[in-house]
């Protein structure tokens, strides 16, 4: 935030406040030797040469209360200054609830600094209310679906206060908005792991709900990722599902060439080598044939990578063969 | 404004110029960092170390920034000897005396504590003057019931990014009896994600910066083996695939220099950065670079930052390019002030 104090002509220094004239303000020391000194505006330093001294004196007073907003709209990174403020509330017995309008001003400021995100949550478990929480989150995720700040906050008060009940709906939302949108995959995954469960109905749901996705868009990390995260529930593996299974041929089949495909045929090949079950559509040839278009066509920035895979395969194709040799001789 | 014929090489003399301005006065636009000075700090100290510059500090100004430093220092509480809010603060806006009952205002962060050490060994600074055992107190007393830390005891939030800070405390103080490894491992383990990304907390978004302190924190502290074989080549994937041409922070957001650090290093850990293309990787961080006035910023022709300009030089110098010191991936510090803290680590092994 920028320090637009030179500009705020209706301002007055508290050093030329009457009803501050009892307290002597405390400037910074920093000491006979500063390095990257920030040249602050006067307001900033009269402001916080007022902090300091109420901090140091510890006075519990509204003007301190006022004070600390003041201090805050200069700089809300200050964590000091929202300690101080929020050991000033609970010994005024301040109104939370105005603290909680308040902080949600702020937050819209500065929706993405941490320090503004714990107040309100500090908040929040002072009063035991979380009923204001998913429309605050929401609100800072429409202006930003990917910002941090506002799905952890999200994600503590669902889990704390037990808030999933329509979460689904407001991520099927944020995916049909943008379906590339990994924060909502997350939080898709994140309601079925705490509230919906993976049961065999639910994960085959989850998977029908998923390839529809990948079929919309075929180059989409969030969804491919997501649907190896959904059959992480299903036993039979990654492999195990028949839908999966021809959904994947029939887009390979039909020309689809994305690497998420591609490693995702590559990842199941590998699930029936490991397993001792191997057949002619899922084996060591073909991942490895797999793993050499991707990395002389389809996926060259990661060619290295794919090479290093194809010769993961051929040595376990070697070990296979070798073993395979041994039992018949 | 950046002509791309000349933005292929390391605009070096504006780099040094451009963290020689930051160490020493800045502009009052940079308000928000007024608690977090140590750290501009770092990036400007660590920028010029990693460009082979730190003979361009002047001697005088060298002992400057370490006086400095030291007065940051939060020292056992003088009543009571409590230890529990010892580390550096990240600038004297709150050095001030309280009274005993006063003094959580006056308290140590972990950001502050690692990059003020950081800057010590990059100084070549003997840490004579540390209070090592309060410092290792002062870390003990933030680690959390879920394995986490907190930044400061002056609340705060806790998540990954103070435990990697606290990991690399202990490291450099040869000294783990305020960290609990075991604790530390488990949170770390239970924010992997069903993408193998590793997030700030359980169940959060996969996130390139919240891999990294993970992962540097459990190469710190020998811990790489509780990883699975199935997560090691999960994570190594969902890393590589952070690659565009530089590298992205989570799937599907743009691309950003900071990234061709935190994701190169998490995979350096991994043993894997050989697998990135380094040419796509490196040309993306030169379009950033400012060749004019030194600085590389986040995206091409957007504002440039200390941290940006630090991290993007580490970036270049963990694919090895010319004119940079090696970087240790996991403590984000040259290998000089690296092998200067190991000759440290055998003087305390020597007087204990």
């Amino acid at each position: 935030m920028s320090d637009s104090g030179d500009s705020d002509i209706a301002w007055t220094f508290y050093k030329d406040r009457p009803e501050w004239s009892d307290i002597t303000p405390v400037p910074e020391d920093d000491g006979p030797t500063p390095v990257v000194v920030i040249a602050h505006s006067e307001k900033f330093e009269d402001v916080y040469n007022y902090f300091r001294a109420v901090l140091q004196k510890n006075e519990i007073s509204e003007r301190a209360l006022h004070l600390t907003k003041d201090a805050v709209e200069l700089n809300p990174a200050n964590y000091t200054v929202w300690q101080y403020r929020r050991d000033l509330l609970k010994e005024l017995g301040a109104d939370l609830r105005s603290e909680l309008d308040y902080v949600e001003s702020v937050i819209k400021q500065s929706p993405k600094n941490y320090q503004v995100w714990h107040h309100r949550r500090v908040l929040v478990e002072w009063l035991q209310d979380s009923s204001l929480e998913l429309e605050l989150t929401g609100d800072a995720l429409l202006q930003d679906p990917k910002n941090y700040h506002a799905w952890q906050h999200r994600q503590w008060a669902m889990k704390t206060f037990g808030l999933f009940e329509n979460e689904m709906d407001f991520v099927d939302n944020l995916i049909t908005d943008d379906v590339r949108n990994n924060s909502a995959w997350n939080q898709r995954y994140f309601v079925m792991n705490n509230h919906l469960g993976w049961s065999d109905l639910n994960v085959q749901k989850e998977i029908c709900y998923t390839l529809e996705k990948i079929k919309f868009v075929k180059n989409n990390e969030s969804a491919w990722n997501y649907l190896r995260g959904v059959l992480l529930h299903d036993k039979r593996g990654l492999g195990g599902n028949a839908v999966v299974l021809s959904c994947c041929e029939e887009l390979y089949k039909n020309r689809c060439r994305s690497p998420y495909l591609m490693g995702f045929i590559i990842d199941i090949c590998d699930e029936a080598i490991k397993k001792g079950e191997t057949n002619s559509i899922y084996c060591a040839d073909r991942a490895i044939e797999l793993c050499q278009a991707l990395a002389t066509k389809y996926d060259k920035i990661r060619s290295k990578y794919w090479n290093y895979l194809s010769e993961n395969f051929k040595k376990a194709k070697y070990i296979e063969n070798g073993s395979a040799n041994n039992i018949h001789v | 404004m950046m002509n791309n014929e000349e933005n292929k090489n390391l605009a070096h003399r504006q780099h040094v110029k451009y963290f020689m301005r930051f160490l020493n006065v800045l502009p009052s636009s940079l308000s928000s960092h007024d608690t977090t000075r140590v750290t501009i700090a770092y990036f400007s100290v660590s920028g010029l170390d990693v460009l082979g510059s730190i003979s361009s500090v002047s001697i005088e100004q060298q002992s400057r920034i370490i006086e400095w430093l030291y007065r940051l220092q939060v020292h056992p509480n003088k009543q009571n000897g409590d230890m529990s809010a010892c580390g550096f603060q990240g600038s004297s806006t709150v050095n001030i005396e309280f009274d005993s009952e006063q003094n959580h205002y006056r308290c140590g962060h972990l950001a502050m504590t690692y990059t003020g050490l950081c800057i010590l060994l990059a100084l070549g600074d003997d840490l004579s003057r540390l209070n090592r055992q309060a410092l290792i107190e002062g870390v003990k007393a933030l680690q959390t019931e879920e394995g986490n830390f907190s930044a400061t005891l002056s609340g705060c939030e806790s998540d990954m990014r103070f435990v990697y800070c606290a990991a690399c405390i202990s490291y450099i103080l040869n000294d783990w009896s305020g960290f609990n490894i075991k604790r530390a491992t488990e949170y770390i383990i239970k924010s992997i994600s069903y993408d193998y990304g590793i997030a700030q907390c359980p169940e959060l978004e996969s996130h390139g910066g919240t891999t990294y302190c993970a992962l540097a924190t459990l190469s710190l502290t020998n811990q790489l083996d509780k990883l699975t074989l199935d997560q090691i080549e999960g994570l190594k994937r969902w890393l590589l695939y952070r690659q565009i041409d530089g590298f992205q922070g989570r799937p599907n957001k743009p691309v950003d220099t900071c990234y061709s650090f935190w994701v190169g290093a998490s995979l350096k850990i991994l043993d894997s950065l050989h697998l990135t293309n380094y040419a796509n990787n490196r040309s993306y961080v030169y379009e950033t670079q400012d060749c004019v006035v030194g600085g590389f910023s986040k995206w091409p022709d957007t504002c440039t930052d200390p941290m940006h300009t630090y991290l993007g030089l580490a970036g270049l110098s963990l694919i090895g390019e010319n004119g940079l010191l090696e970087i240790v991936p996991t403590l984000n510090i040259t290998k000089r002030a690296h092998d200067h803290l190991k000759t440290l680590h055998e003087k305390w092994a020597c007087e204990s």
